[in-house]
């Protein structure tokens, strides 16, 4: 798995890279005039390989996050580059950025903060089509069947308010959504924590599915190395702002060099198992 | 008037200086805001004159530029702004004397009926909505809150007109005004007796129509902090029923009622308009009305200024209790 | 607690009909009013209320109840005694005076009424000798009018306000807020009469309803713009939102979709709090004559009669208008709390 992408990789042009990325917080002190900064990101150079999975791990508060948010143009940052489809982006006005909005998706978290409750299953995955697109309320209905088919969320759902759903399936929603408008890049980020262990592989063999059928490129952002080094084609660690690792998966497991990679794979899971049951069973 | 938490002021007197501008420029916006209004006003004192055959359209622009009427706003204003300074407040055309002399007298009967009524009234709420607070859900809490409803549902006007029927019917007091003709002739101990039967109604009706709405947010703050662990665990050191309510529960929930306190000051000069005009009590009520009939401008914009200016002290008043009370708030900022 | 949501369910619906049967009486006060509000009867001054027997002086059973024609006293001026010679039965949609049902639809029918020459006044007369129940009628459109457009004035600044300074935040939010707070401290009836004397005192009807709503509706955009504005501040905040604009959903859009829904429940609350205190305000204009003037009736200027003393002291009917108001802001305040409960339990 890691040489064959590891020589795509040469071939092909990154889908998303960044140069020398920065990003500052200002936060105050309580009850006092005077502010620090948080270094978010500093001097991040990071590239998305196209087609692949590629991790992005690190503990809280290394800036994964911030990256993503960068990365899917929700924020800017405040020194360095981002590249995607040939176009320095770091820099685009809204309604500049606005035909790309579509070709990056994210997928939060929190499940069910990132679902409006008062919508159904259907309508949550009909927005982002009815705002892109003007199509007939049967068509889109369509469409979210079939999106929600793709997910292994039973099409009988369509009218249950997230509420109603469990943390995997709520996932399996948000990520229905997420790929409604064919992006080209998917976010996720850390997505599958607050998942139990069969649920954290059932939706991993379903990114992989999604990878292959779609030509999908996913970002998977976590703070749990041996759970995503199952899946990802390339892993990059970050640590106080800064990727201190990247290269192939089987290279970072292998023979990890800075002493952060080393603390994050000390903890290892037993997930193999789980891992091939959920892949033996097919969908969950 | 919430404190601002990102400030770096830590001593409670440069949290007051900084209320104290701020009142200012309240005083300084409602000055202006009227100032504009009465521009926009067609009309003055001097239209029923004009109306008069027997007064000519000469004499009563002399008068209209004798009083300065006929010049543009903001040399008006500033016109204004100079008789403040001088003590004068302006000038009433409908009694022939500045409006600070006028004004002295009705804020006084107006300050001795709102500050008893505000204080019976909270003197009344505070135990009753903590008694309540405690008995949540009994006979006695539900029956509170019966009456508590009606009573709001009765609206001032109805209340002051109710009242008045009934002292008069029962002859059992004094009607009208706020003291009896022959009142100089009287000793002092009569004095304060005629003063105080006068009082009754109108202080009666300020305190119904104020009781509904302190008992509920009495109950609701207490029944919240009776929820608190510190009281359970009071409760568990064997301290007693009535100490457990006011020496523990009650200081708590303070915080929020000073802050209703400050408020409320503004509901209780509504109502108080309406209850001086109905029973003839002379403050500023009917001041205002009288005012607004007869389009004395400075009367209006002199009323409209103290009655803001009390407001601003009732909520200056509020802060410097919270500050007393809430040890909190000394101790983080201001 | 279960018992205590369907209990305040059961008072919500009790308040609400009895709310809706209310307006919808005083909608069709031409209806339901056995007179018109302008019609004068010179010699019957400050008659008591008539009232309805069923047993007459022989001692009879009626089932259909009857009024005995009032005559004044030859002695004394505004006493009055019932000529029990003749009965006069009570009929049910009776035909009277023209007037329009809702203002356009011309009818003659009235809900009950007796026969010449006997009058039946429900809720006695006045100084003009004019029906008291009637003009309560026709009073309460105006100023429950008034009080509903008004709470609509109120509720759409308020709306608007709240959205843009919770939506936008920034400065925005800070001088909207701060302005709020002004208008929440201000004594409204002080600065309800100011705004008043500084508008022309003399004009037409029509035009003072309409500058009585404005003002009295400007005045209150601040409670609920307050609550807008916290429930939009928190809506926007959710991750839902972020996801829409990650689509490319339009501000307009969001707050369609996402942020308005919420803050619907609130609305209906503050519009049922609102009202009554709306009606109250246009009833002590009317009061001291600063609002709604003769001959038009609002419930303000028929209490204003109580103003004189022998009126007061005399006459206990013309309170009648004061329980009219009662029943409105009973009505709308149980339903208000009703309401609230219901929403807080989270079953709306």
């Amino acid at each position: 798995m890691g040489t064959e992408a590891a020589a795509t990789r040469a071939l092909q042009p990154a889908l998303m890279r960044t140069r020398g990325l920065g990003k500052r917080y200002l936060q105050r002190t309580p009850f006092s005039q005077q502010s620090f900064a948080i270094a978010a990101l500093v001097n991040v150079d990071f590239e998305i390989a196209p087609g692949c999975l590629t991790a992005l791990v690190g503990e809280s508060g290394s800036g994964k996050s911030t990256l993503a948010s960068c990365l899917a143009m929700m924020e800017k940052p405040d020194s360095g580059e981002i590249w995607f489809e040939g176009n320095e982006i770091s820099h685009w006005s809204k309604r500049k950025l606005a035909p790309l909005r579509p070709k990056i998706q994210l997928v939060f978290q929190d499940s069910a903060g990132a679902l409006d409750p008062r919508f159904s299953a259907a309508q949550i995955i009909e927005e982002p089509l009815e705002i892109q697109r003007r199509e007939s309320r049967q068509a889109l209905r369509a469409r979210a069947r079939e999106l929600m088919e793709e997910v292994g969320l039973s099409p009988d759902w369509a009218n249950r308010s997230p509420l109603q759903l469990s943390g995997g399936q709520r996932q399996r929603l948000a990520i229905a959504r997420a790929i409604a408008l064919k992006p080209s890049l998917l976010i996720l980020d850390e997505s599958l924590s607050g998942l139990d262990l069969s649920t954290q592989a059932q939706i991993l063999n379903l990114l992989l599915d999604l990878k292959a059928a779609r030509s999908l490129t996913v970002l998977l952002i976590s703070h749990d190395l041996s759970l995503v080094g199952q899946v990802a084609d390339f892993v990059a660690v970050m640590h106080q702002g800064r990727i201190v690792e990247s290269g192939s998966t089987r290279q970072v497991l292998a023979s990890a060099q800075h002493p952060q990679t080393g603390k994050l794979l000390a903890s290892v899971r037993v997930l193999e198992a789980a891992f091939q049951t959920a892949r033996a069973g097919g969908r969950g | 008037m919430m404190p601002s938490m990102t400030s770096g002021v830590k001593s409670p007197i440069r949290y007051l200086e900084r209320r104290a501008i701020h009142a200012l420029l309240l005083l300084l916006g409602a000055s202006l805001l009227s100032f504009l209004f009465s521009s926009l006003a067609p009309g003055s004192f001097f239209d029923e004159m004009k109306l008069n055959p027997q007064i000519s359209p000469e004499t009563v622009a002399a008068l209209r530029a004798q009083y300065g009427l006929d010049q543009p706003l903001p040399v008006r204003y500033v016109r204004w702004v100079k008789s403040v300074f001088r003590g004068e407040w302006g000038y009433s055309f409908a009694y022939n004397q500045p409006v600070r002399s006028l004004l002295m007298v009705r804020a006084r009967n107006t300050l001795l009926l709102t500050t008893l009524a505000m204080a019976l009234a909270w003197l009344i709420a505070v135990p009753i909505g903590v008694w309540i607070a405690s008995r949540r859900g009994r006979w006695d809490d539900q029956l509170a809150s019966a009456s508590t409803s009606l009573l709001l549902s009765v609206p001032e006007l109805v209340l002051a007109l109710g009242l008045l029927y009934l002292v008069i019917r029962t002859h059992a007091l004094p009607v009208g005004g706020m003291v009896s003709t022959g009142f100089d002739r009287l000793g002092s101990w009569e004095k304060v007796r005629d003063l105080a039967a006068h009082l009754i109604v109108p202080v009666t009706t300020l305190v119904l129509a104020s009781l509904p709405i302190l008992i509920r947010h009495v109950r609701a703050s207490m029944m919240e902090v009776l929820q608190a662990p510190f009281i359970q665990a009071a409760r568990g050191h064997g301290i007693g029923r009535s100490r457990l309510l006011f020496c523990y529960a009650l200081p708590a929930a303070a915080n929020p009622l000073i802050s209703l306190f400050g408020l409320s000051v503004a509901g209780l000069l509504s109502g108080s308009l309406l209850v001086e005009v109905i029973t003839g009590w002379p403050g500023l009520g009917p001041l205002l009305l009288e005012a607004c009939f007869s389009r004395d401008i400075y009367v209006v914009i002199g009323v409209v200024m103290a009655s803001t200016m009390f407001m601003i002290l009732g909520s200056l008043l509020a802060d410097v209790m919270l500050l007393v009370a809430d040890p909190r708030i000394r101790t983080d900022h201001a | 607690m279960k018992t205590r949501k369907k209990n305040s369910k059961k008072r919500l619906i009790a308040a609400a009909i009895f709310l809706l049967a209310l307006h919808l009486a005083i909608l069709l006060a031409g209806f339901v009013a056995p007179y018109e509000p302008a019609v004068q009867n010179r010699d019957f001054p400050y008659v008591p209320p008539t009232r309805i027997h069923f047993i007459d002086a022989r001692g009879h059973l009626h089932l259909r109840p009857f009024i005995y024609q009032a005559v004044a006293r030859a002695d004394s001026l505004y006493e009055y005694t019932e000529a029990r010679d003749q009965e006069f039965p009570v009929r049910f949609f009776v035909s009277g005076s023209k007037y329009k049902i809702a203002g356009w639809m011309p009818s003659h029918t009235h809900l009950f009424g007796v026969n010449a020459p006997a009058q039946v006044f429900l809720a006695g007369t006045d100084n003009y000798g004019r029906d008291q129940f009637s003009r309560i009628l026709y009073g309460g459109q105006i100023s429950l009018a008034a009080g509903l457009l008004a709470t609509t004035v109120s509720l759409l600044l308020g709306l608007c306000l709240g959205c843009i300074s919770g939506f936008y935040a920034g400065w925005i939010d800070e001088s909207a807020m701060r302005l709020a707070e002004l208008f929440l401290v201000l004594p409204w009836l002080y600065v309800l009469l100011a705004v008043r004397a500084f508008l022309p005192l003399h004009i037409s009807p029509s035009q003072t309803f309409l500058l009585l709503v404005a003002v009295i509706g400007t005045i209150g955009w601040a409670r609920p713009a307050r609550l807008v504005r916290g429930i939009v501040l928190s809506a926007r905040s959710r991750k839902y939102v972020t996801a829409s604009r990650g689509f490319g959903a339009s501000d307009a859009y969001i707050l369609r979709r996402h942020v308005l829904p919420h803050t619907y429940g609130t609305l209906l609350t503050q519009a049922a709090l609102l009202v009554p205190q709306y009606v109250i305000a246009e009833v002590t204009l009317s009061f001291f004559g600063l609002g709604l003037s003769e001959p038009k009736p609002s419930w303000g200027n028929l209490l204003a009669n109580l103003q004189q003393y022998n009126v007061l002291v005399s006459y206990w009917w013309m309170f009648a208008p004061a329980l009219a108001l009662v029943l409105v802001s009973l009505g709308y305040l149980t339903v208000a709390n009703a309401f609230h409960q219901q929403l807080q339990s989270g079953s709306i």
